[in-house]
């Protein structure tokens, strides 16, 4: 089976900010901004970023626990988001999730045995002698005791309640189980007894899981392949050992950068990220992580170093952001001076000012220089816009223009064509075992406005159909795509997807300005 | 199976995966008995002519309406309380112990038993005290009163002062009716108001707080603003205007008073639930394809039903304390020997016969005084925020 299992395609989940009585809507909070990956059978995808960066939301959107606000989820050829109440029961047993916190996800009026039998009840086992036997040779096999079915939940340690929680998602045989931060609750000893598990419940069934996780070493132990996550959206996804060895994305780098690892020769490599994590309401314009990045890119060709143009940016965001607090810079240049925050010189306030961001004195490079001053001239004298201007015109970025989007690494293919071809993969997985006539129909459908006169389905109205621009960046990707839309052509959507897969299937992908 | 062992990879969902039924064996059980007793009424109703006694065997019983909701509730309680007890005997230990460490309580639960076990079988067997003027103002045993008082002395009178006599232990009212007999009956009535009252405030205001918190959204905007006007709706008078109409009643009593108390309950068990639907078992419930019903029946309902038995328990003395309080002003039931009944017959007699409003009083003030202190250690003992 060359399909993945799992493919999530654009995923979206926007939580409204409603005020007043009337429930108007006056922001969203962006949680997961179309965030695509796959997952293959018997794979462990590890899904990582900083806390508040939208990973159990999008577990739980990736279950429809919780309705996605847009995007495609295809399980096994089918399409969650379209599904009804049975179907999604029906997919419900093929899904299961692990919670975090291990004390909250049992209820404290059942015993252990019930709420690992409660899946096998819901999905209409009635006969209690069967759910019983069930659930005491699968307590055995992750490690308790078929006693213990009768013992309520504060009697067993985390640990043991993480391996009933196993048990319970096990219990219906799933193929797919999410586990978010599965031992972030547990101590250190209990967390790699837990992973264990984890790994030969993998392997014993040919599981796809997907471990969420804030820890890269738990990642690193368990998973196959990992996809970074920043701010709602995923900035790289890459095989476990890749993505360690060698990082691509800058979020990463400073993500590696912040674990400790004992190995005394690559001491001191890693970034610090500095500033907080921009709020998810209103993200960031261009690439997210811009406003934190060691590696924003500057357009100018200025003589100075990294860390001051990190130092200038974090000035010009603050200037085109809140603004600066003059007060305070007047109130610290003041200090130690008999004339008051009021009559300070304005020179010594420009210093405080460079002082603050850690901005040099005086910039090494003359243009650059004469820029930061005229802005800093300008703020002094109230003009906030027109230092903003001027600082936006001296240091341009491409980072805060345009948002770069998910692209292959080992290929030449724009972020637009890439989310074009996983857009299309992701829809001909849904048809993988339609018949011929079917997947025709359903083509013709999505390509009703781009047949020409005569209603002809041809190449080019498929490929316009689905914004595929023709040749591809790409001479191998331009390859498969032509195939894929002749099978498709043919009706032929398994020979499709297995194309899609084998040539697109888990590449390395990386979201940077860096990489163009 | 054909043998095989039972693991979870040899079910064969395509043969199960039937409807889910979210009856336990328990809801089974209550079921059958609740319907065997709405074929019992039906044949009582429909059969039985209305002045003729329903059973004839062991004793002469004509069951009123209030006896078939006695009889419900009884059953509720059998089912609902006394069953999982029973049946969560290690959890039921512990609830013991921990409320046994308040004796005051311990001492409250004998007595409320007793008074439940003596008011519910005892009017089966005594005769309710009818009108006998020859026998009026008895003073108690062992006591005596001026032999001026009563109209017709049994017991001996001794230096002008009539004694008390064991045939009226707690003497006789102004009617000539034994004491005793009065505050056995008013156990009774105490109990039927208390208990009935609040098996309806708690089943509804379970059922609406519970499913207003869960369904949330449109669901839980109507259901609580529909609580806020019912708990400004003055039953009160509805009672009284009632009252005014058909003459009191205790059925009446019961239903006005159970049907519009129940918003403060709904709103504690929304309050509890809401928090409980957060947690991540009911996401786990809905993550493996539980519905809504089954969430709230399975893992809502029981989660909250610590607090709401801990409210019941300072419900009951309430309601049983209202009740005597309208009895007393004249607008409870005048067939029915309440204890505020009771008092408001003695009170004119205070002076002479202070037998008669003192001894209903004593019980009332005790079986109120009983149910707080259990309420209190029901409270201590049952807080889900100390449950291990």
């Amino acid at each position: 089976m060359s399909r993945s299992l799992l493919d999530v395609e654009g995923l979206t989940k926007h939580y409204p900010v409603t005020e007043g009585v009337l429930r108007n809507e006056v922001g969203r909070v962006r949680a997961v901004d179309g965030i695509s990956f796959t997952v293959d059978r018997g794979e462990t995808l590890g899904l990582v970023g900083e806390s508040g960066c939208g990973k159990s939301t999008a577990a739980t959107t990736t279950l429809r626990l919780e309705e996605p606000t847009d995007g495609r989820i295809v399980f096994d050829g089918e399409d969650v988001t379209a599904y009804d109440d049975a179907a999604l029961k029906r997919f419900r047993r093929r899904a299961q999730m692990v919670f975090q916190d291990p004390t909250s996800s049992f209820d404290p009026r059942m015993s252990i045995g019930e709420s690992v039998a409660e899946p096998l009840r819901v999905h209409g086992m009635r006969d209690r002698e069967r759910r019983r036997r069930i659930v005491g040779d699968l307590l055995d096999r992750v490690g308790l005791d078929a006693d213990d079915m009768d013992r309520y939940p504060h009697e067993f340690s985390g640990g043991q309640k993480q391996r009933v929680a196993l048990a319970r998602a096990l219990v219906i045989n799933p193929d797919l189980i999410v586990a978010d931060e599965p031992v972030s609750a547990l101590d250190v000893s209990v967390q790699a007894d837990i992973l264990d598990l984890i790994d030969d419940l993998q392997s014993a069934f040919g599981l796809a899981i997907v471990v969420i996780s804030h820890d890269l070493g738990v990642v690193r132990e368990v998973c196959d392949r990992v996809a970074v996550m920043y701010l709602g959206e995923i900035v790289e996804t890459a095989p476990t050992e890749r993505l360690f060895e060698d990082p691509r994305h800058p979020y990463t780098r400073a993500l590696l950068g912040s674990t400790p690892i004992a190995d005394p020769r690559r001491r001191g490599q890693g970034t610090r990220l500095t500033g907080d994590v921009p709020s998810p309401s209103d993200p960031p314009p261009g690439c997210r992580f811009h406003t934190r990045c060691p590696e924003v890119i500057l357009d100018e060709d200025y003589d100075i170093d990294d860390e001051t143009w990190r130092a200038v940016l974090n000035l010009r965001l603050r200037v085109v952001g809140e603004g600066l607090d003059l007060g305070a810079a007047r109130r610290y240049a003041a200090t130690g001076d008999e004339a008051g925050p009021e009559a300070v010189d304005p020179a010594a306030v420009k210093a405080a000012i460079r002082e603050e961001f850690g901005v040099p004195a005086e910039l090494a490079d003359r243009a650059a220089e004469s820029a930061l001053s005229t802005a800093l001239d300008r703020v002094l004298d109230g003009d906030h816009d027109g230092a903003a201007e001027r600082l936006a015109d001296a240091f341009p970025t491409v980072c805060r223009r345009e948002r770069p989007g998910l692209v292959p690494s080992d290929t030449d293919l724009s972020a637009t064509e890439w989310a074009a071809i996983t857009e299309l993969r992701a829809w001909v997985a849904t048809l993988a075992d339609a018949s011929e006539e079917a997947v025709l129909d359903r083509l013709r459908d999505r390509c009703a406005e781009e047949t020409d006169r005569e209603g002809e389905l041809d190449r080019l109205a498929v490929r316009a159909a689905f914004r595929l621009p023709e040749p591809l960046s790409d001479s191998d990707a331009e390859r498969t795509v032509g195939a894929v839309v002749d099978s498709l052509l043919t009706g032929r959507a398994d020979d499709a997807a297995a194309e899609l897969y084998g040539t697109f299937g888990s590449l390395r992908e990386s979201a940077c300005h860096l990489d163009d | 199976m054909g043998g095989k062992p039972d693991t979870f990879e040899s079910v064969d969902w395509t043969e199960t995966g039937g409807r889910l039924s979210t009856l336990s064996r328990r809801d089974r059980g209550a079921l059958l008995a609740g319907l065997a007793l709405v074929a019992a009424f039906c044949y009582d109703f429909v059969v039985v002519a209305a002045d003729q006694p329903t059973i004839t065997f062991p004793v002469e019983w004509n069951v009123t309406q209030l006896d078939w909701l006695f009889v419900t509730t009884l059953l509720a309680l059998l089912f609902y309380v006394v069953v999982p007890l029973y049946g969560n005997r290690r959890l039921t230990a512990y609830y013991w112990r921990e409320f046994r460490k308040n004796r005051m309580a311990v001492l409250s639960l004998f007595y409320l038993v007793a008074v439940f076990l003596i008011g519910t079988i005892g009017p089966i067997f005594l005769e309710q005290p009818g009108l006998a003027l020859e026998r009026a103002y008895q003073p108690p045993a062992y006591l005596s009163v001026d032999s001026t008082v009563p109209v017709n002395c049994i017991g001996e009178v001794v230096n002008g002062q009539c004694q008390g006599t064991m045939e009226h232990p707690l003497g006789t009212t102004g009617d000539g009716k034994d004491i005793l007999v009065l505050i056995v009956y008013g156990m009774q009535v105490s109990m039927k108001v208390g208990l009935i009252s609040t098996l309806l405030v708690v089943t509804i205001g379970t059922a609406v707080g519970t499913v207003a918190a869960y369904g949330g959204g449109l669901v839980d905007e109507v259901l609580m603003r529909y609580v806020d006007i019912q708990l400004v709706f003055p039953a009160f008078f509805l009672y009284l205007l009632l009252t005014y109409l058909f003459g009191g009643s205790l059925f009446m009593f019961i239903i006005i008073f159970g049907l519009t108390g129940w918003g403060s309950i709904a709103r504690l068990v929304r309050s509890e639930a809401l928090q409980r639907a957060e947690e991540a078992y009911v996401t786990a419930a809905r993550g493996s394809g539980a519905g809504t019903l089954y969430v709230i029946r399975r893992h809502l309902v029981p989660n909250v039903s610590n607090s709401v038995i801990t409210a019941a328990t300072l419900l009951i003395p309430g309601f049983i304390l209202f009740e005597a309080s309208l009895s007393f002003l004249s607008l409870g039931d005048p067939t029915v020997p309440s204890w505020g009944q009771v008092i408001a017959n003695g009170r004119s007699d205070l002076s002479t016969a202070w037998w008669v409003s003192t001894f209903p009083g004593v019980f009332l003030f005790t079986t109120i005084l009983a149910f707080n202190f259990m309420g209190d250690a029901l409270r201590d003992a049952l807080d889900p925020r100390q449950e291990r």
